[in-house]
């Protein structure tokens, strides 16, 4: 009895805490169903009438409909995730599982990468990409990925490889196994959590990444969700808020949908696979 | 790694020094098929507009290919900025006043004297032409004109039952007073003003009341102390009498979209504007909004009011198609078809042969803000914003906070705004 | 002999490479991608910056060498000292609220309840906003003049964003607000403890507390680990919320003026890259400093398995 008191009142908590956390996600999907000149002249989240005009405007709002940006994106997000995983475990295992010449200051200069801001990088990396006449492509954001400049992933998948039992590759060793070996059938299985946190990341932080996509895709067919989505905003006339809450709501659904399926690999994890 | 870093800096280098390859804007027309790129910043409907503009364009002349490249307004700064560095700008560039200088200045656009062959400026008045001058050169061209004023909410006014005092006579105080009595009658959801100093228009007014200006001829910082501490004690009167609202929700209101204004929300009855937002008001609010002459107007010694060019065209200086740039500016400014396509969506034209033809066409509001042009008395432009003041409105807006705070008394404001202003003009 | 005993026993054990030698090849072949990356992509644009550093560069004329100038302006530039201070203040608070709200929701998410991806999704979506536009809007809705904050408490006639004494508070609670990411990489983390330590902990009738803190909190130390020491570095970076929140000015007052977003005005607004560009390197220097110490503090609390 106490026991499943504890649980319904643990259940509350948790749900009000997440209602607290959904507010404003709960305050833009209500304005895009508003008339877009109430959205603020009326706070709160009472719906007097369900419009989804904001949807059919904002769709076709820009130079292409939205579902062309949205491609755009999907595009460039597939072939960031494939470079992050191929790159990042790669350049994981070596830091996690090698010894080599130089390993901690390499390792250092893998994390001083990551310690600069980007807007003393991007000047000159455009000229760099210019030269290259990678403008205007979605290149200078792609192969950045397969090339494992995503410090971030290759520090988590450090952690997560040397978190692993030794023993599991060590007894590979000694059947005669080679580091390719070891690191396809054996790093990589038990690696799953580490390697859907990458997809997961990689995904949403493409999918919002705006400096970047702003910066080298200039023609406006290869814009993406997160600079259409501002094409909405201007300080100085009226915005299209409407328009801009519906498509932003619209551009949530993937993300919300990858997250959804990508967490259940989370839990899949050696506690599944590997504990016999 | 080093030879690599030397590399870029090379091309750093070479790229700012690199020179347009297609020869000056006076030539003839290519006959090969020519590419330009044209960037502007906006929200969804000036990029349709824009759109159908180049389309026309296009018909036109069937060798040139215009691409459209639409930014808002902060990412597009950190893109031409980043361009313009890797001499990579794209030919045909909106600039604004702020921006003007800087670009200007330091060699980033093309004389637009050189292209008079294919870019006819004839029907421009010379004031207006004046306001695109930078050292005796014509960079950038007028598109479209707004003037400060007021804007009332007359709907909200009736309703509260306070009737307005003439708006060719009145003075600071008479809009202070309107306030206060709406204030009172509002009943704390509803403020007399929505308070200004955030912007670099109220300032360029205040100081040319005074008979004084932001900035003087040659580029200084020209505003004398006591008047702008009389601006910023204005303003703190303003929030501490409570006829404008708590310093808080007065910067919130500031910081947001137009639309999240207190004129937009109706939650403020007067305003200060400038005359091109009326439409975008009007429909946010849904209520009755008219625009006024400035108050202080009558009593100083010649107008402050003025026209500030809404945004300007301009072309690239390494454009490799300074002809066919020139020929789609022309476009853009003089023809007919682009004024109908594009009415007053980046302000009421500037060219008046243009603004006349549309007038007819437009809606309630906009010929009200088209009129309100042609009836207000203006004096002489004030000097472009100098090369490193870029950043004024920042500055203005900062120290605005600072006094409705009580963190900086408006003396120690006026001190440190001119010292910090002419720090940035000195440093460029 | 305990089965747990054993386990860490066996887990202490041997360690290091069979036979101690390098691997010189092998971690050649596997760090290709990467060594390509750092040459061609990475190292260029971070030494040009670095030169940029030491002259004045407008961006649109070439850089011209200034020797020192820049970081002796440096010690005179008092809005930069105010930056540091928001940011330290910011990284010092908002990192550990935000782990603990992470790594304390992922224990709860971790198993043994129903509707668990219900409230993962949840809990998680939120982050997905984080640096979206439509942010500026909705941080209005809850700490705005009218927003859900002061309907609650019943406030009027104040917000929480543009006061100076708030504003950077609200910040700090849009960053513990979007603890998604650490807490998804909290839940990775647990996920990957073999079941058979706590299998093997329960046989020797270890209580959950017990479990919790020799197993779990030993285990998960590289996880934690790695949370602090980017959620450190991500922090002292923090531009994208202030940003947008304040509409790129820091405001009001200056009270959310982020050391990167100083440097971005000082960059982009001004023409002052050759400043920015110093500037950036020492944010650069500061954050290695606060990444060395926790290297340092590590050997204290992380245990390996290696």
């Amino acid at each position: 009895m106490t026991d499943l008191l504890r649980k319904a009142a643990k259940h509350a908590a948790l749900i009000l805490l997440a209602l607290i956390m959904l507010y404003p996600v709960l305050w833009m999907v209500v304005s895009s169903l508003r008339p877009g000149n109430e959205i603020f002249r009326r706070p709160g989240l009472v719906l007097d009438s369900l419009q989804t005009q904001n949807y059919a405007d904002g769709w076709t709002a820009l130079a292409a409909p939205f579902g062309h940006y949205l491609a755009n994106s999907a595009i460039l997000v597939l072939a960031c995730i494939i470079g992050n995983l191929v790159s990042c475990s790669m350049a994981a295992y070596a830091f996690a599982r090698l010894e080599f010449t130089g390993k901690k200051l390499w390792f250092a200069i893998m994390l001083g990468t990551i310690m600069l801001p980007i807007h003393v990088i991007i000047v000159p990396q455009y000229i760099l990409f210019s030269q290259l006449d990678w403008i205007n492509t979605f290149l200078p954001l792609v192969v950045p990925k397969f090339l494992a400049t995503d410090a971030f992933f290759v520090f988590l998948m450090v952690q997560f490889i040397r978190g692993l039992p030794r023993e599991l590759d060590e007894a590979a060793r000694i059947d005669g196994c080679g580091h390719a070996r070891i690191f396809v059938q054996i790093i990589l299985p038990l690696m799953l959590p580490a390697l859907a946190t990458t997809v997961i990341f990689t995904f949403i932080w493409t999918w919002n990444d705006f400096f970047g996509q702003l910066i080298y895709l200039t023609d406006p067919e290869m814009y993406t969700v997160p600079v259409a989505l501002r094409s909405f905003v201007d300080a100085t006339v009226s915005t299209s808020w409407g328009s801009m809450f519906a498509m932003s709501v619209v551009s949530l659904l993937p993300v919300f949908l990858a997250f959804l399926v990508g967490q259940r690999y989370l839990i899949r994890g050696i506690a599944t696979t590997g504990g016999k | 790694m080093r030879r690599i870093a030397l590399a870029v800096v090379a091309a750093l280098t070479l790229s700012a020094c690199g020179g347009g390859g297609g020869g000056g804007a006076g030539q003839e027309l290519s006959k090969d098929p020519v590419t330009l790129r044209f960037t502007w910043w906006g929200a969804d409907e000036r990029h349709k507009r824009t759109q159908q503009v180049i389309d026309a364009f296009q018909k036109k002349h069937p060798t040139i290919t215009v691409k459209g490249e639409f930014k808002d307004w902060n990412g597009y700064w950190e893109s031409l900025a980043t361009t313009v560095a890797a001499n990579d700008a794209p030919d045909v560039i909106q600039m604004d006043e702020l921006y003007l200088s800087s670009y200007a200045e330091r060699g980033a656009l093309l004389d637009l004297g050189t292209a008079t062959q294919h870019l006819k400026t004839a029907d421009f008045d010379r004031t207006a032409l004046d306001t695109g001058v930078v050292k005796g050169k014509q960079y950038a061209l007028p598109v479209g004109l707004a003037t400060y004023a007021i804007v009332a909410n007359t709907d909200l006014l009736d309703q509260l039952k306070i009737k307005l005092p003439d708006d060719g006579t009145w003075s600071w105080d008479d809009f202070k007073r309107v306030g206060d009595e709406v204030s009172k009658a509002g009943g704390g959801k509803i403020t007399g003003v929505q308070s200004f100093g955030f912007d670099a228009g109220s300032l360029n007014v205040w100081a040319r009341q005074h008979g004084a200006s932001v900035f003087d001829d040659a580029g200084k910082v020209a505003v004398p102390e006591d008047v702008l501490a009389g601006y910023w004690t204005y303003l703190r009167d303003l929030a501490q009498a409570g006829t404008a609202p708590a310093a808080s929700v007065t910067i919130e209101r500031a910081g947001g979209a137009l639309d999240q204004s207190g004129t937009a929300t109706n939650a403020s009855a007067l305003g200060t504007w400038w005359n091109t937002q009326l439409p975008s008001l009007a429909t946010a609010s849904g209520q009755k909004l008219k625009l006024l002459r400035l108050p202080g107007e009558s009593q100083a010694s010649s107008p402050a009011a003025y026209f500030k060019p809404s945004m300007y065209w301009s072309i690239s200086s390494r454009s490799e198609h300074p002809a066919e740039a020139a020929l789609f500016v022309d476009f853009l400014a003089n023809s007919q078809e682009a004024g109908d396509i594009m009415l007053t969506d980046r302000g009421v034209p500037a060219n008046p042969t243009v603004r006349a033809a549309i007038t007819p066409k437009l809606g309630e509001n906009d010929k009200a803000a088209a009129e309100y042009l042609d009836t207000v008395k203006v004096g002489t432009a004030p000097r472009v914003t100098p090369n490193g003041a870029s950043s004024i409105e920042a500055i203005i807006k900062r120290h605005t906070e600072e006094v409705l705070f009580d963190r900086q008394t408006p003396q120690q404001a006026a001190k440190s705004f001119i010292t910090e202003l002419q720090a940035e003009i000195d440093g460029a | 002999m305990s089965a747990l005993g054993e386990l860490q026993r066996m887990r202490r054990g041997s360690g290091g490479t069979l036979g101690g030698k390098k691997d010189n090849k092998a971690a050649a072949a596997f760090l290709a991608p990467w060594f390509a990356g750092l040459l061609l992509v990475t190292a260029g644009p971070i030494a040009a910056s670095f030169i940029l550093g030491f002259t004045d560069y407008n961006l649109i004329q070439p850089p011209v060498f200034n020797g020192l100038d820049n970081w002796t302006r440096m010690l005179g530039d008092t809005r930069l000292h105010h930056a540091l201070g928001v940011t330290l203040v910011y990284v010092v608070v908002s990192v550990p609220l935000q782990l603990a709200a992470a790594l304390g929701l992922a224990l709860v998410l971790d198993r043994g309840l129903r509707g668990l991806a219900f409230y993962r999704s949840a809990f998680y979506l939120p982050s997905l906003l984080g640096s979206s536009v439509a942010i500026a809007v909705l941080w209005r809705q809850i700490f705005g003049a009218d927003g859900l904050v002061n309907q609650v408490l019943g406030i009027e006639g104040q917000g929480w964003i543009s006061n100076p004494d708030t504003a950077l508070g609200t910040l700090i609670v849009l960053n513990v607000w979007t603890f998604g990411a650490p807490m998804v990489i909290f839940l990775a983390g647990l996920r990957q403890i073999p079941a058979m330590y706590y299998e093997a902990a329960a046989t020797d009738g270890a209580g959950r507390w017990t479990q919790f803190r020799r197993i779990t909190i030993p285990l998960l130390s590289p996880i934690v680990f790695f949370n602090l020491v980017l959620q450190v570095i991500h922090a002292f970076q923090s531009f994208t919320q202030a940003f947008v929140v304040s509409g790129g000015s820091g405001g009001p007052s200056d009270s959310t003026l982020f050391y990167t977003l100083y440097l971005y005005q000082r960059g982009f607004g001004n023409f002052d890259m050759g400043y920015a560009s110093a500037l950036a390197w020492l944010l650069l220097v500061i954050i290695a400093g606060f990444t060395a110490v926790n290297f340092w503090a590590a050997r204290f609390w992380v245990t390996y398995d290696d």
